[in-house]
């Protein structure tokens, strides 16, 4: 199988460029994208890129395969082959230190903006915090996220405004915590999302949704997060 | 005044190794956003149709503006901005212009569902993105067979 790989290294190259590597794939298995790599680093060992549980749970190796971005470990080269190639990529839209390897600074900074901590200033009780069933239910589909990137970088308004846009990933994260029960800082919260660009950049194309490997919808958070917001300038 | 030299030498001469070291860090990291190398799902293509079809009917009012203010002149310019409408390359920009109207009304609505809760799973975005297509190419037909 041809594997066309995005290659760059700071210290040789004035700009990237894509090394075609012939891989001789075993018969009659359905390999992981990773695993392929795996390969193709017994052919050339000076590609680079990022990778450490290999099960989808760790989110380093969130990539750009055939054009669609996903976790190396989770994606069957089945779901993504097409003709017999295989383009991989570093994940769009964040500058590349090497090879496949981006720098994460910028997704990292929209995480850190919405105080992904609990916050609650009434006294803290003698063992724990309690929450109702019903409200815990109310974090599913929102505390799985892995940070791996793949939806951030998925997404054109993170693209064009990854500074002030605090992306899919950042806001599925901002809602897990405006709607937890044991939060107090509700208000706070909203206050620092209500501008232009934080939360009103999503346009709703969902190439979020369509590339979580998770399964979680960040475009249905980020339209809890509107009506928050909506409904506190009233 | 040997090691003057020396160390004169040390500075503006350092090993190759840091120069080499110094130019990576210095130089402005790349960027993989060569947009033709992505897959884009149906309703990013339609939300980008939505844009589009925006700019144009920015740029467009302008023109309709000026044509409407021709037309309420006087009688004789009205005649003359209906007639200067009538030919068959004025007709296809008419045309164009109420296409790109009627599908960004179309998902402008879509858009209305979205904010209420509707289509925001990943198979009711792409069912909606579908939608928003074959409605509006129903409407386009009909504007056409209305403009001529």
């Amino acid at each position: 199988m041809l594997v066309s790989v995005y290659r760059y290294n700071p210290d040789k190259d004035e700009a990237p460029f894509m090394q075609d590597i012939e891989v001789n794939i075993p018969e009659g298995r359905d390999l992981m994208v990773l695993d392929v790599l795996g390969l193709i680093k017994e052919i050339d060992p000076s590609v680079a890129y990022r990778r450490a549980c290999r099960e989808g749970v760790c989110g380093s190796d969130g990539l750009n395969m055939n054009g669609r971005n996903g976790l190396a470990c989770i994606t069957p080269m089945s779901e993504v082959v097409k003709n017999n190639k295989l383009v991989i990529r570093p994940l769009p839209g964040l500058p590349v230190i090497r090879d496949l390897v981006v720098d994460m600074g910028m997704f990292y900074k929209q995480y850190e903006k919405i105080k992904p901590y609990l916050l609650n200033d009434t006294p803290p009780p003698a063992i724990e915090r309690l929450q109702s069933l019903e409200d815990r239910d109310k974090l599913d589909g929102l505390y799985e996220c892995i940070l791996c990137a793949c939806c951030s970088t998925a997404c054109p308004s993170f693209w064009w405004n990854p500074d002030k846009f605090v992306g899919p990933s950042g806001l599925l994260q901002a809602y897990r915590f405006l709607i937890d029960s044991r939060d107090t800082a509700t208000a706070e919260r909203l206050a620092e999302l209500d501008d232009p660009f934080s939360v009103f950049r999503c346009r709703g194309i969902m190439n979020c949704v369509s590339v979580c490997p998770k399964g979680l919808n960040p475009t249905k958070a980020i339209g809890h997060i509107r009506n928050m917001l909506l409904q506190r300038a009233t | 005044m040997a090691i003057l030299f020396f160390e004169h030498f040390q500075l503006t001469c350092p090993s190759r190794a840091s120069v080499e070291c110094e130019r990576a860090v210095n130089k402005k990291r790349p960027v993989n956003l060569d947009l033709t190398q992505f897959r884009f799902p149906l309703p990013a293509i339609t939300s980008i149709i939505h844009r589009v079809s925006g700019v144009i009917l920015f740029v467009a009012v302008a023109f309709l503006m000026w044509a409407l203010q021709g037309s309420l002149e006087s009688p004789e310019s009205f005649a003359q901005v209906k007639e200067s409408m009538s030919g068959f390359f004025a007709k296809l920009i008419t045309w164009g212009i109420v296409s790109a109207l009627l599908y960004h009304l179309v998902a402008g609505c879509k858009h209305l569902l979205m904010d209420i809760g509707i289509g925001e799973t990943l198979e009711g975005g792409v069912l909606g993105a579908k939608v928003t297509l074959a409605v509006s190419v129903v409407l386009i037909l009909f504007a056409g067979v209305a403009v001529w």
